[in-house]
């Protein structure tokens, strides 16, 4: 095996890791209530803006801002499905697309008002760092975003497999109706659900702003790579966020390396069709199929 | 009758308004120019700032009394960085709104839509900030622009490594796969092959490419000497990050835009140094001519008025307002124009030069503007330094690129 092939295949690896730190809180909030949450970049873009302004205002490393992300967009995921998702809920899944797509207008726009055009970045002290050893190349920053994504989806399988709110959360996804006889507050274990949804995401992002570029309307790429991600690795399976995320990393980093970056990006679209064919239940085999 | 007196006196108040708003349009009737560019979207950075460009413009003009006495109106409308909008608010400024002149927007994409419109209704359309050689390959009329073509623009990029010892060999050229990107590749290609330097890696991607770093992996392989990449501020800041998180460093890196845009060095700090960078104008070239001064006075105005320094795409929207603005003001017209005014105004663009702060625009039939020298930039010590050509460089180049463990 030759460095390059190595090399490339680390490089799909960790971009893999970033796609799965993202995709998990899409995957939860879809697997839970059915609902395809357009606006779902936007809360990458968010929790990337938080990291930015407390980088830039107080010096805060971007790192430590990672539970002040996950925080305010608890809170704020908590405040959107209570107050707004919740009152379409149960209506036609269309619904909830043109209100997250409304939504996702609002925050996109609103950013751009607020913090302009202008394309920002993190730029510490060690940003870029990376560990170099037999001619490869590891940067640091994306090694923490891979071992994060890792630790959100245990902690999100922990916390649905064992814990009280978590069963009520998989009662609720299994059948609502059977769930709201035995007592569980189905609106409010919704607006959990999205609230913890949206942390893991605004923790994505802020993890994410050292190396990527953040500007308000980056979000709409994200929500799009997130729903690939999911349907290659089965809807509504927590897992299957690492295994889409990693196939998809892993294949398009092979593609820009041995045939061209423009296949890169075509071979995203190709595998989510091919995928959709062949196997709609997820490479895990455990998603949601129609 | 208080009521009665007091209403009067209303009457008396709004109706010399009126009087007074209805003598003063009367007396300094606005040229009204209309502008579509790209305030939201992929653009929509670049686009605000070409919006800038050409209010400072419009306020300069105004304080200096106008137009041949007529003030100067913008209206702008967001094209969203899609060249079939862009098209559309064309139409709807010149057939809705009937604005007397237009002035081009960002990116070439985008210009390419609606400089079609612009040349169907017989509209003058210059643009400084769109220079994609197909631009002006269409037989237009009416299409000018202040910069040069696109694969003219990175001469200067290419052409600056004559200057260095010892003379980089090999190339790799990069970049992403729309007009005016792509075609800045061809330049560096073009410019590569005649100066000697042997092109080892050839690639474009769309915009939506995200793996970066395998990209750039499979360069750092090849080992060029040049990086040469065909870029906007988005795809200079991503590359910028990808080389320093795989720790490659060519011996000299160069984009086709994005780090004279202040935000680049601003927001990547010293990670920015020793990036090199086309241009077509700078602060420090020897130009002067009407309404700016010299092209430090305009440097100066424009940095009061922005708390910022100029980009040369914002610079080259000014000229070319400019150049309109000293058209009119030669034939003498005045507000509302019509459709002969403005084939007057086009025929005059093309038969005269007009000497500005930007340069002494000069435009060829086919409506590009041939004077401007293939100005290349360093950022050195966080500022933009002009190192080539080296009649005017402010600054030697540094060269090589600085490796990024020793930084």
């Amino acid at each position: 095996m030759d460095v390059l092939f190595v090399q490339a295949l680390i490089n799909g690896l960790l971009l893999g890791g970033v796609y799965a730190a993202y995709s998990a809180g899409f995957s939860l909030i879809f697997g839970v209530m059915g609902v395809l949450n357009l606006a779902h970049g936007e809360l990458v873009m968010l929790g990337a803006f938080i990291a930015y302004g407390l980088f830039e205002l107080v010096h805060l490393d971007p790192y430590l801002s990672i539970p002040i992300a996950a925080v305010s967009l608890f809170l704020g995921g908590y405040a959107i499905q209570k107050f707004i998702i919740n009152r379409v809920i149960e209506q036609p899944h269309l619904m909830s697309y043109i209100l997250t797509f409304g939504l996702h207008l609002i925050l996109a726009n609103t950013a751009v008002k607020l913090w302009t055009h202008d394309f920002r970045t993190i730029t510490t002290s060690y940003s870029g760092m990376n560990a170099a050893f037999w001619g490869l190349n590891i940067p640091y920053a994306r090694l923490i975003t891979f071992f994060l994504a890792v630790a959100v989806v245990i902690f999100l399988w922990l916390f649905l497999n064992r814990s009280e709110t978590g069963r009520a959360i998989r009662a609720t996804a299994q059948d609502k109706y059977a769930a709201r006889l035995m007592g569980v507050n189905v609106r409010e274990i919704y607006a959990l659900t999205f609230g913890l949804g949206a942390a893991v995401t605004g923790m994505a992002g802020a993890s994410l702003s050292p190396f990527t570029i953040i500007f308000p309307e980056m979000g709409l790429g994200y929500t799009v790579t997130a729903f690939c991600v999911v349907v290659l690795g089965g809807m509504g399976y927590m897992q299957g966020a690492l295994y889409g995320g990693f196939a998809l990393g892993v294949v398009q980093s092979l593609a820009a390396a041995y045939l061209s970056a423009g296949i890169s990006v075509a071979v995203t679209f190709l595998l989510l069709f091919i995928m959709l064919v062949l196997r709609p239940t997820g490479l895990s085999g455990k998603g949601i199929a129609g | 009758m208080m009521v009665n007196r007091r209403t009067v006196l209303i009457v008396l108040v709004v109706f010399s308004l009126l009087a007074a708003t209805a003598s003063w349009s009367a007396a300094a009737e606005p040229f009204r120019v209309g502008v579509a560019v790209s305030l939201t979207g992929a653009f929509g950075k670049e686009g605000t700032m070409v919006q800038d460009a050409y209010i400072l413009w419009m306020e300069t003009v105004n304080a200096r009394g106008g137009i041949n006495g007529h003030p100067v109106e913008l209206t702008f409308y967001d094209d969203k960085s899609d060249p079939a909008t862009s098209a559309k608010l064309i139409d709807r400024l010149v057939i809705g709104d009937k604005v007397d002149l237009l002035l081009g927007g960002f990116g070439s994409s985008l210009v390419f839509a609606a400089s079609a419109a612009a040349e169907r209704h017989g509209y003058p359309l210059i643009s400084g900030a769109a220079s994609s050689n197909r631009l002006f390959e269409r037989g237009f009329k009416y299409y000018f622009s202040t910069l040069g073509k696109a694969t003219e623009e990175v001469r200067g990029c290419v052409e600056m490594f004559t200057a260095v010892t010892p003379k980089p060999k090999t190339a790799a050229i990069i970049g992403a796969d729309i007009l005016f990107t792509s075609l800045a590749c061809e330049g560096y290609r073009e410019y590569a092959g005649r100066h000697g330097i042997e092109v080892i890696h050839y690639e474009l991607f769309p915009m939506a490419f995200q793996e970066y770093n395998s990209l750039l992996h499979k360069v750092k392989g090849k080992d060029p000497d040049l990086l040469l990449v065909g870029s906007h501020l988005l795809v200079a800041m991503r590359v910028m990050k990808a080389l320093k998180e795989i720790d490659y460093s060519p011996k000299a890196v160069a984009f086709s835009y994005g780090p004279t845009v202040p935000r680049f060095a601003e927001e990547l700090k010293g990670d920015a140094e020793f990036v090199i960078a086309a241009s077509e104008w700078a602060p420090n070239l020897p130009f002067e001519g009407a309404v700016f001064g010299s092209a430090a006075d305009f440097n100066r105005t424009f940095s009061d008025r922005f708390q910022r320094r100029p980009d040369f795409v914002e610079a080259a929207a000014v000229g070319g307002a400019l150049a309109q603005q000293l058209a009119i003001e030669r034939l003498g017209l005045k507000p509302p124009l019509s459709g002969a005014d403005r084939a007057a105004i086009r025929d005059k663009l093309v038969s005269d030069t007009f000497p500005t702060f930007y340069g002494v625009i000069d435009f060829a039939p086919d409506g590009a503007n041939v004077a401007q020298p293939p100005v290349a930039v360093q950022i050195q010590d966080g500022a933009l330094k002009t190192v080539y050509p080296l009649e005017y460089a402010e600054s030697e180049i540094r060269y090589p690129f600085q490796a990024w463990k020793q930084r």
